[in-house]
């Protein structure tokens, strides 16, 4: 096999895997803070890419200022489902909080259709499709723009894990009952980790927007998102980036490999042959916590 | 006269009955008296309803499908039945839980920080951990490594600084000497005391080493089945001889089929 093809397959692997770490880091921070796997963060995804449309191609805004906007719309939504839905559940079994998520998802997918239709649109972020060369190795922009962003979010994310505010969720994360005890609102915490992992969901929703347009499939984005998360270990945002850089890096080069030999199709089995060999093999990711067991 | 009584206790608990998930009731009318600045024991076998006192005077009993179905509970004067568990802390009521449970992932200068009440700054802050690592010193010097490394006593320490940080007019502790050395025991309690006469933070001590417990405080009260079927001064219980034979002769088993005997007793002690 040719070396400069291969290091272009994997670099774009690479890439396309930070695209799915963007996602994954909006799982990161609500397993944190609830011990669930959000199902609903694929439609969360989709709802903040029609956010931004709503308010650029609708609404006439420029994208500098929908995004933005959408952003702050979006954290005021997970904020309400913390409010309006969750709270209720406190103290349920945690499978009852997943099925609520999955309700959600349903939720929000029928939401979109009944107001904007099934029809994919497309965001025009404005990066240019020309071929970029590194030496002798394409990328594509729009992948080189997303995986900055993820890289970007990776960053904050790190440093708002410092603050105090950042403290007193990773203490909610660790123990709901100690952190109620030195007076830490646990509803509050939880309601901002939902408030920004639907931050996150505007981020990746317009990349992922742009690159294969903003329709109900953005939330099947879920599927790759929590094989990574689960990867990374689910409590872990060095662990999302690094197992979206692994999966994306295995599923374009062992599909370049496997495709010829089975005619196709092989991007899936490797994404659920990673995902069902974690589980099986190392549940708890790479970089999870070992002794996560709250009810 | 009853005001002057009020203003003498910082925390009063009037017959209160908890019941947990609507159905178990798990104390049947407790009454727990706090005089400000005081140290109070609260003594009794597994499965009394000592943790359940604490939890309905800090709020937590929420958390637990608990709640308090008669009586109430008065805090410098006012009535906090209704309060909620966060606005409790708050006001100056703060609970070290059972099985010190601090937060495993975070260092023990983050476990302080989680504490802070909000609005404190940086300083104050500052100021504060500074003053639980003088009192602490085993804790300063592993400020920053993870809290779930520590050994149970450091991580005991770190449970009462935490709480602390939260600036409690009333500290109530569950069991701090569960599962330690007896030195340690004494090292913490010691501590305590000396937290209790530099600070003026009123104790509420939850605890089945009664020996322990009878050394540092001026008052306890014994609870069996849900009910308070003793209270004292520390002295007195300490004499007592069913507290002798049953919590002070080396910490066996309690035998349930005494309570009958101990509410008997509480009639010509009181
Ligand atoms: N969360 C709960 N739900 C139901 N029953 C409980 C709960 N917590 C405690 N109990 C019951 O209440 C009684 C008192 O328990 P507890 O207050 O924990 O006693 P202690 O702290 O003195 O060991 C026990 O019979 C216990 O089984
Ligand atoms: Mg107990």
């Amino acid at each position: 096999m040719d070396w400069v093809f291969l290091s272009e397959l994997a670099i774009n692997g690479a890439l396309t895997g930070l695209l799915y770490s963007l996602f994954a880091i909006g799982l990161v921070l609500i397993y944190k803070a609830s011990s669930v796997p959000n199902l609903s963060q694929g439609g969360l995804t989709m709802v903040g890419a029609y956010v931004v449309l709503a308010l650029s191609h609708d609404a006439g805004l420029p994208l500098w200022l929908a995004i933005p906007l959408a952003a702050v719309i979006m954290f005021g939504l997970g904020f309400g489902i913390e409010r309006v839905a969750l709270r209720r559940l406190a103290g349920r079994p945690v499978v009852m909080i997943l099925m609520l998520t999955l309700g959600l998802d349903i939720f929000l997918r029928g939401t979109t259709l009944a107001i904007w239709g099934g029809t994919s649109r497309s965001v025009d972020l404005g990066v240019s499709y020309e071929p970029l060369f590194l030496g002798d190795i394409f990328v594509s922009r729009i992948h080189l723009v997303g995986a900055g962003v993820a890289l970007a979010l990776f960053v904050a994310f790190m440093l708002f894990f410092r603050t105090r505010t950042g403290i007193k969720l990773r203490a909610i994360a660790d123990d709901y009952m100690a952190s109620w005890s030195v007076g830490i609102s646990v509803e509050r915490g939880v309601g901002l980790s939902w408030a920004l992992a639907s931050v996150v969901a505007v981020a990746a929703g317009v990349i992922w927007g742009e690159i294969q347009g903003v329709d109900q499939a953005l939330s099947l984005l879920l599927l790759k998102g929590l094989t990574v998360a689960v990867l990374g270990g689910l409590d872990s945002i060095l662990g999302a980036v690094i197992a979206g850089i692994i999966l994306g890096v295995v599923e374009n080069v062992g599909a370049d490999l496997l495709d010829p030999l089975v005619g196709g199709g092989s991007r899936e089995l490797i994404v659920a042959a990673v995902l069902i060999l974690t589980v099986m093999i190392r549940p708890h990711g790479l970089f999870g916590r070992h002794d996560i067991e709250r009810v | 006269m009853q005001e002057k009584v009020e203003a003498q206790n910082i925390l009063s608990m009037n017959s209160v009955e908890v019941l947990y998930d609507n159905v178990m009731l798990a104390i049947k009318g407790v009454s727990v008296q706090v005089p400000t600045g005081e140290m109070i024991a609260l003594l009794g076998s597994n499965g009394a309803g000592k943790s359940t006192t604490l939890k309905a005077i800090s709020g937590l009993l929420k958390a637990e499908r608990g709640r308090i179905s008669r009586g109430e509970i008065t805090f410098q004067g006012t009535d906090i039945t209704e309060v909620l568990a966060q606005n409790r802390v708050g006001m100056g009521i703060c609970h070290v839980i059972e099985g010190r449970r601090v937060f495993e992932h975070l260092t023990p200068d983050e476990n302080l920080t989680a504490a802070a009440p909000r609005g404190m700054s940086r300083s104050a802050l500052n100021a504060e951990k500074e003053k639980i690592y003088d009192y602490f010193p085993r804790l300063a010097e592993r400020r920053n490594s993870q809290a779930g490394y520590l050994s149970g006593g450091e991580q005991q320490m770190l449970a009462i600084g935490r709480a602390l940080v939260t600036q409690p007019k009333l500290l109530m502790l569950d069991e701090p000497s569960l599962g330690l050395a007896p030195f340690l025991v004494e090292e913490i309690f010691g501590i305590l005391q000396k937290i209790n006469q530099e600070e003026g933070v009123s104790v509420l001590l939850v605890e089945q080493n009664a020996l322990a417990a009878l050394e540092i405080v001026s008052q306890g009260y014994l609870i069996e089945n849900g009910r308070v079927v003793m209270h004292g001064t520390a002295e007195a219980l300490k004499s007592n001889s069913d507290i002798q034979e049953f919590y002070l002769g080396g910490g066996e088993e309690t035998d349930f089929h005494n309570v009958k005997h101990y509410s008997r007793r509480k009639r010509w002690l009181s």
